[in-house]
């Protein structure tokens, strides 16, 4: 089990941190065994192992470590042999597999390779699902083959330890540092503001300071004042001098500790907040650069957590923990020389439990941790049914499962309060027991030292006693802060891998050194050999090839996943290529300025989003110097000026999130209005129509035909009807571009394929 | 698609009837089901995982599509349940738990070390992902990766691991 769990430093590249996350967070190789390998790739004459994955479970279902391996003339299974590091191997030509089978169990897949109809399979193979993105790939290769579509070999190594380690790092913010170098990075923020921090820290240290001066005061009133005038050593006048002068300099301490106080706190908070402020002002930053393909992997909810919460908690870290942490330190430290040095006997009595009172409140947090957890599982239980039942109000009602529901509740409701109860139960015994603790060695300190008091053993002053008495109460609040401060550290350097991850994300989609920006784009479109894979090898597309010319509407059709939408994604620069190229009026998409080239390109989806904003902003979004001239020739060309104008306010209606709800196709027209405001030369059309009635659609149709006029337009469309309009179509299915011409020619291709998706749709209109 | 509950072999005469489903695994590996002169490669899916492993068991083509679903496998003959049972067994497998080594957490993800009766295993789950507490009483965990692990009766485990699972269960 790993115990320092962010050591991954000095890793060079994501595949070492995808080798490294297999090694530390799964009991199987991060890579295939390199004597292993040798093995196989000797047994195949030296041809190279191009792709691998592990096997987990034998034919027993037991848990194994069987490498299968492909090469480009064979596959190779080796099974480990019982004694030592053998492996018995097994070569299977790759001629001679005719088909590829996996079948899905509840956590246990099966790959078959099987030969001729009716002879025995050539391998039969069970893996975890841990395994199963590696075995998609082995697969998706082996079909390829068999298609005659060769894929070109990745880095095995790369893949391998790529489709083990996803579902980890998709879970889980990893950032390369050990838990002490996040520390000191997150620290590093504090640097632009030295000066507030030195004051801050100064001040707080005035106040530790300050704090051991009274009880000192106290023990020098009592044995150099106060006896000494009891009993006739010290003149009573002057002894009433120094006592009130004494008196004044512990008022000015306090005054002088409490306007320390302030400052420290004041310093502190403000210091935290720049802090936190400057990480939020470049976390945000930062996200608006990544790819999308980041956003593709991580939940929204965890990112905007992390803008928010997390640098919220940071804030108290670099506010208060930071300060706390150490000067609490400092405080025991200089109790500690205090006590001893006033009295080593009852010093040592005072400061030896400290210790195991830090410890008793370390474990009491790791035990108060176990019912926060379960806490936390009761209250999700709890909260699911009120997801569950308030959006589903209706379905509880039209059942008549009122009773039911309220009874589900109660019982949830019930649970939690007996789990925070034994909360209560645990910090209400513990707290007070552990004041027990420090009454006790105050005890001591008293049976220690009255007999010395009353002059037995070695002498010891009443001053010396009080004074010692008044430190002994400075104790505890030190002892608290040192005992969660584990618990501190864990929770702020939680939130600082959570922020770091973010900021250490490379956006996948770069310009290039030199970029070029293109005056005007005129809107010629070239897609040469295409290939793309979102992830791993299998690809999406695969050698799309087209040319649209500028002004063209390019309608795209096929079944769904068979890469419509990865095309337009790529045309608009989402996502790279993987293989091939994108040219836009020649120049190769990676070469262009991608911040200009984007404000060529307009989309209307399917379900478009408006933001929390008025009409007009949201309108104006791609161009808020425009005019309201301009907005409004925009609504109207959008057909959506007219349901604007009705709305109370105007084009001043707050819509979108928490604003006034718009139906689907006025979403929509507000959206064309957008797009027809941005002025794009490239036009992409999502599924634009698909979701509304036949008249919006009408007006939607209307809207999109003034929008399209001009531009190079690529629209997605199920309805077929509704992209007869377009100068061609191409079909798209299963990656590859298999027909393209107008919807007449289409559909008298007898055996084509538009054609029959075409008869379908007459068919059930 | 056909769905169908089989019956009864018919005891009296001892052979199948026309509408009857028998099912065979033969030597190129795949598992047969035979109905009259029908005979198509299927594979099996549990309905009900959790709460009636043993019964209604869904038998698919190659395309997904239900053949038949077999109320009980007892109303199969001998050797077709034998088969069966075998293809239930491998389409049903889940890690088995026998000892929970440690439960750990790091930044959003929990790690688990357990022992299993298929060997050890070292997963990972979501810090809110909280295993499902199964009708008949025990515990299902899924890791990140979407494998299970099935801890059957968390009281009857060893004292250190009831007490690391002491946050999970009721």
């Amino acid at each position: 089990m790993p115990t320092d769990l962010h050591n991954l430093q000095n890793l060079p590249n994501v595949h070492n941190l995808d080798a490294e996350i297999v090694a530390r967070y799964t009991d199987q190789p991060p890579r295939l065994p390199a004597e292993l390998r040798r093995c196989i790739e000797a047994s195949w004459q030296g041809a190279p192992v191009q792709l691998y994955a592990l096997a987990d479970l034998d034919h027993a279902l037991r848990l194994t470590q069987v490498w299968v391996a492909l090469g480009p003339g064979c596959l190779a299974v080796a099974r480990p042999l019982e004694r030592g590091d053998e492996w018995a191997i097994e070569s299977v030509e790759r001629p001679r597999i005719e088909a590829v089978r996996e079948a899905p169990g509840l956590s246990a897949s099966t790959l078959t390779l099987l030969g001729r109809p009716g002879d025995p399979p050539l391998a039969v193979l069970r893996y975890s699902h841990r395994q199963r993105r590696a075995f998609e790939n082995l697969k998706f290769v082996l079909e390829e083959a068999l298609e005659g579509r060769p894929v070109a070999p990745p880095d095995a190594d790369e893949e391998y330890a790529a489709s083990v380690a996803r579902s980890i790092r998709d879970a889980q913010a990893l950032v390369a540092g050990r838990r002490v170098a996040v520390i000191r990075r997150l620290l590093g923020y504090l640097a632009p503001y030295r000066r507030q921090l030195t004051l801050g820290m100064a001040a707080a240290t005035l106040i530790t300071v300050v704090s051991l001066v009274p009880p000192y005061l106290a023990g020098y009133l009592i044995d150099r004042v106060v006896r000494p005038a009891q009993e006739g050593r010290l003149d009573v006048g002057r002894a009433g001098t120094i006592a009130w002068l004494a008196v004044a300099a512990m008022a000015l301490v306090y005054l002088v500790r409490q306007a320390a106080a302030v400052a420290r706190l004041r310093l502190m908070s403000v210091l935290g907040e720049w802090v936190a402020r400057d990480l939020r002002a470049e976390l945000y930053e930062h996200l608006q650069r990544l790819s999308l393909a980041f956003f593709s992997r991580k939940r929204t909810g965890g990112l905007i957590t992390r803008v928010s919460a997390d640098t919220d908690r940071l804030w108290e870290f670099v506010a208060f923990g930071v300060v706390d942490v150490s000067l609490s330190l400092v405080m025991l430290a200089g109790l500690g020389a205090v006590l001893i040095s006033l009295d080593w006997r009852l010093g040592l009595v005072m400061i030896l439990p400290v210790p195991l009172f830090c410890w008793a409140i370390y474990r009491h947090g790791e035990v108060l941790n176990r019912v926060f957890l379960r806490v936390w599982r009761k209250w999700s239980r709890l909260t699911d049914v009120l997801s569950d039942t308030m959006p589903g109000i209706r379905v509880v009602k039209a059942f008549n499962q009122e009773a039911r529901e309220v009874a589900r509740f109660v019982g949830h409701n019930n649970d939690v309060t007996d789990e925070i109860n034994r909360l209560h139960a645990l910090w209400t015994t513990f707290w007070p027991l552990l004041m027990l603790a420090v009454h006790a060695t105050t005890i001591g300190v008293w049976v220690l030292a009255v007999p010395r008091l009353l002059g037995g053993g070695a002498a010891l002053s009443a001053g010396t006693f009080v004074s010692f008495l008044l430190y002994t109460t400075m104790f505890v609040g030190p002892i608290e802060v040192i005992g969660q401060m584990a618990r501190t550290m864990q929770r702020a350097t939680t939130s600082a891998h959570r922020v770091f991850e973010v900021l250490d994300t490379e956006p996948e989609v770069t310009d290039a050194p030199q970029p070029v920006r293109l005056e005007p784009v005129r809107g010629r479109v070239t897609f040469e050999h295409v290939s793309f894979a979102y992830d791993g090898v299998r690809q999406v597309l695969r050698g799309v090839s087209f040319e649209v010319a500028p002004g063209e509407l390019i309608g795209l059709v096929g079944p769904s996943g068979g890469g419509k939408t990865t095309i337009v994604n790529l045309i608009a620069r989402f996502y790279d290529v993987t293989g091939g190229a994108i040219r836009i009026d020649g120049v190769d998409v990676r070469r262009l300025e991608t911040g200009h080239y984007r404000r060529q390109i307009g989309m209307v989806l399917q379900d478009p989003y408006l933001f929390h904003g008025t009409a007009l902003e949201n309108i104006r979004y791609g161009l808020p110097a425009a005019s309201l001239e301009q907005t409004v020739a925009a609504a109207r060309a959008a057909n959506a000026h007219d349901f604007i104008c009705k709305l109370q306010h105007g084009y001043d209606t707050v819509v979108g999130e928490r604003g006034h709800t718009l139906s689907g196709g006025e979403r929509q027209r507000v959206s064309i209005a957008r797009a027809i405001l941005h002025d794009p030369r490239i036009l992409i059309l999502d599924e634009a129509t698909s979701s509304v009635d036949t008249e919006t659609e009408r007006q939607i149709q209307e809207a999109l035909e003034r929008l399209i006029a001009g531009r190079t337009v690529f629209a997605i469309a199920h309805r077929l009807s509704t992209l007869r309009r377009a100068s061609r179509l191409l079909v798209i299915a299963d990656g590859r571009l298999v027909e393209s011409g107008t919807h007449e020619e289409l559909v008298a291709k007898p055996e084509g394929k538009y054609r029959r998706l075409y008869e379908m749709q007459v068919e059930l209109a | 698609m056909e769905t169908a509950t089989v019956r009864r072999r018919d005891a009296e005469e001892g052979r199948a009837s026309a509408g009857e489903l028998t099912l065979e695994r033969r030597a190129d590996g795949k598992l047969w089901a035979l109905r009259g002169d029908a005979e198509r490669v299927v594979w099996v899916r549990r309905c009900f995982p959790w709460s009636e492993p043993g019964r209604f068991v869904s038998l698919r083509d190659e395309d997904d599509n239900e053949l038949a679903l077999v109320g009980d496998p007892a109303e199969l003959d001998r050797a077709s349940r034998r088969v069966l049972e075998e293809a239930m067994a491998a389409a049903g497998f889940v890690f088995e738990v026998t000892r929970v080594m440690a439960i750990e957490e790091e930044v959003e993800i929990r790690h688990w070390r357990v022992e299993t009766r298929q060997g050890t295993r070292s997963f990972q789950t979501r810090l809110d992902a909280w295993p499902r507490l199964l009708p008949q009483g025990g515990l299902l965990v899924r890791d990140v990766a979407g494998d299970l692990y099935h801890v059957s009766d968390p009281g009857a485990l060893d004292q250190h691991s009831r007490a690391l699972l002491w946050a999970f269960v009721d």
